[in-house]
């Protein structure tokens, strides 16, 4: 089991390192020290604004949220060993003919993922935290006991996802059973009680208040998800052999206003057959936006009104922009060299498909607005999440072409992607916070935008497409 | 404006993968009505040469026309005449078989595709899949259905990479009787294959690539007259050229 371990994480650095070359993201945990090393600068500056306990439940529910994206990618419902163990996962994939059972093929895999992505994000952060307290006053006890409390958040993220997509894949009424009892939990014990569940979170209980008790009671929490979900994985539902009757024809005229109906009409039977268009606004939207608002409503007393709304919304615009991954996860470039397909078209048909699915953000930024009372602020809001979203999306496509998922561990493609877009939302967020009509000037980020996506033609028709 | 010169007419071809040359000052010629085998060991240039002749990717140097149209200035053009089955077959996953066909008719504008798929289905026998999702095909039905995209509108030239790899016996016999009654009809066919006696069998022309160099260019039928088989002058050549 050792060996299968040390060669998958192997095989996960050449995969990476073979993408992007070893440098550039041999760069990326260095890169995420510095901006820990040089963040920690600026704590003093922060706590005048932020009180220190709630910039440690943010920093805890980032990386909370990083092990839901890790844990999400590529483990939602029926694709989960066919979009890991694939073709770009050999050894997995070869594993599985080897005398190795599936259960411990994945306990490896998820072995994997925790110490690989500890090195690459946990360790770096913590790490730049660490380097830098002795010149802010920090006692060093402090990094330590972050180093055990993040890490647990990331854990808690990783095995909540692995344990809710084994249950997806057993039976999708007791995932949407298991979701519900959440929500209505957490939705009635804010709304009702007043109580910020997040304060329950484990790692953060622990954080404000170290324990042996709290922490036996957070590794049990994670190791009990993580043994159910390794017990109970299954990876019969691969062979399945599903039919379907043929939507090709009758999408694609029913899409004939877009550019490229066919193409269109492909995004949406994938997004649908996959599972993706659920299992995704799932786990990689509603769940970690739903986790951020109970976190930002913590600053209602610090922001103007409606200020935590607006932020809000400029966050969902953020992560709805991630949508663009959802459309060309599943979309090899191969499947496209046989035919008169050029990149052109294909990004102009992806950002067609991209803007039918604003209409997620857009339902739940009117939900929002309708919850908390801020309907007032409904139209800046919507027009935020809309052009901040737009714009992410145009600076990915840039940035990344068709590759948006794997490329986004390149540390030049992220320093230049955070780069633009967080000026971007400097200006609006300190804008939204003067007035929240001002917001309205968001629309101006379409020019920019357009003008992105216009560079994004000439740059990617004139390299070869990278084919994994 | 088609040139009245051969079908595809490549001049010092060149490409390199970093340090690693796939394909070396390569030119060739090949015309109309043949049935063209460009043959070499694995890792010779083959797949490369195709991806270059088909736009999928860009020569490093020389230069190339399908049909008379520039490969580097007109990939998309290229694409639209020619039919391709790429080395690894790659129908989109979430696709069903039927609905990959309707999928290139309507990239490619066919007219009654649905009629000409089914025309496929029967003759290739895989109707029975036709609504089955492309990742649950087996290797060998994948390959029908590439070979279908690639022939459904019927093009004057079809570039195909290790064409009869994953089919059985039977059909093997069906597509190569059929790939030689196409370039009899006055279509070109261009083949990549390490398979020699297919080459043999239905090739009419034939390029042999070792390291990525031309090695040599002829005819099947100069071979015969010679009395001469194909593997025994294949394997000469390419150990002449220091292949173990």
């Amino acid at each position: 089991m050792f060996k299968l371990f040390t060669n998958m994480m192997k095989e996960e650095w050449r995969i990476h390192s073979t993408i992007f070359g070893s440098l550039s993201f041999a760069l990326f945990p260095v890169m995420i020290f510095g901006i820990a090393f040089m963040g920690s600068f600026l704590l003093p500056l922060f706590r005048a604004v932020i009180p220190g306990g709630d910039l440690s439940t943010i920093i805890h529910a980032l990386f909370l949220l990083l092990g839901i994206m890790v844990g999400a990618f590529g483990l939602i419902g029926q694709e989960a060993m066919n979009r890991r163990f694939g073709q770009a996962s050999l050894l997995a994939y070869s594993a599985r003919s080897l005398p190795i059972s599936v259960q411990e093929i994945f306990c490896t895999f998820v072995v994997k993922d925790t110490v690989y992505y500890f090195i690459l994000w946990v360790l770096p952060f913590v790490g730049g935290f660490a380097i830098a307290s002795p010149f802010i006053g920090i006692p060093l006890s402090l990094p330590a006991l972050l180093l055990l409390t993040l890490t647990l958040a990331f854990l808690s993220g990783l095995s909540v996802v692995f344990f809710l997509s084994t249950v997806y894949a057993h039976s999708k009424p007791a995932l949407g059973v298991i979701l519900a009892l959440i929500l209505i939990a957490g939705a009635g014990l804010y709304l009702f009680a007043g109580i910020n569940i997040a304060l329950f979170f484990p790692p953060l209980m622990l954080f404000y208040s170290f324990s042996w008790v709290t922490l036996a009671f957070t590794c049990a929490v994670i190791l009990i998800l993580s043994a159910v979900a390794v017990l109970l994985f299954t990876s019969e539902y691969t062979d399945t052999t599903r039919r379907y009757s043929s939507a090709m024809a009758p999408l694609a005229e029913r899409l004939s206003f877009f550019p490229y109906p066919p193409l269109a009409a492909k995004d949406l039977i994938d997004l649908n057959r996959s599972g993706s268009f659920i299992g995704q606004t799932i786990f990689s939207f509603l769940i970690p936006l739903g986790l951020l608002w109970f976190l930002l409503s913590v600053l209602t007393r610090l922001l103007p009104p409606g200020g935590v709304f607006l932020l809000f919304a400029i966050l969902t615009g953020v992560i709805a922009s991630t949508m663009y991954t959802w459309i060309t996860a599943f979309d090899s470039y191969n499947s496209y060299t046989c035919l008169p397909v050029s990149v052109r078209a294909l990004l102009t048909s992806k950002i067609c498909s991209f803007t039918v699915l604003q209409l997620i953000p857009v339902s739940l930024i009117i939900v929002v607005s309708l919850l908390s009372n801020g309907v007032a602020y409904l139209l800046p809001a919507l027009v935020l999440c809309l052009s901040v979203s737009f714009f992410s999306l145009a600076v990915t496509v840039w940035l990344t072409g068709l590759s948006p998922s794997v490329l986004v561990y390149d540390a030049k493609v992220l320093v230049t992607y955070l780069f633009v877009l967080g000026i971007a939302l400097i200006v609006l967020i300190a804008l939204a916070f003067v007035n929240p009509n001002y917001a309205l000037v968001s629309v101006l980020l379409y020019l920019p935008g357009w003008l992105f996506v216009r560079e994004s033609y000439v740059k990617w028709e004139d390299q070869d497409q990278p084919i994994f | 404006m088609e040139r009245s010169l051969g079908i595809i007419e490549a001049q010092g071809l060149f490409r390199q993968y970093g340090d690693v040359t796939a394909v070396d000052n390569v030119s060739l010629s090949v015309g109309k009505g043949e049935l063209f085998g460009l043959l070499g060991p694995n890792g010779s240039g083959k797949t490369t040469m195709i991806k270059m002749l088909t736009g999928q990717i860009r020569p490093t140097g020389g230069s190339a026309t399908v049909l008379g149209l520039d490969v580097e200035k007109d990939p998309i053009g290229v694409r639209e005449r020619v039919g391709i089955i790429p080395e690894q077959e790659t129908p989109p996953s979430f696709l069903t078989a039927t609905e990959y066909l309707d999928f290139v008719g309507e990239v490619r504008h066919i007219e009654d595709v649905q009629k000409k798929a089914d025309w496929w289905f029967d003759f290739l026998d895989f109707s029975d899949k036709r609504d089955v999702l492309c990742k649950d095909l087996s290797r060998g039905t994948r390959q029908k259905l590439m070979f279908t995209q690639a022939f459904l509108h019927k093009p004057v030239l079809a570039l195909i990479d290790e064409p009869l790899i994953n089919f059985d016996p039977i059909m093997q016999r069906k597509v190569k009787d059929y790939l030689a009654e196409y370039a009899k009809a006055g279509n070109t066919i261009f083949i990549s294959t390490h398979i020699l006696e297919i080459a043999e069998e239905i090739c009419t022309g034939f390029a042999i690539l070792h390291k990525g160099k031309l090695l040599h260019t002829g005819t099947v039928a100069e071979l015969k007259r010679r009395d001469q088989h194909l593997d025994d002058f294949f394997l000469s050549l390419v150990q002449k050229d220091g292949h173990v």
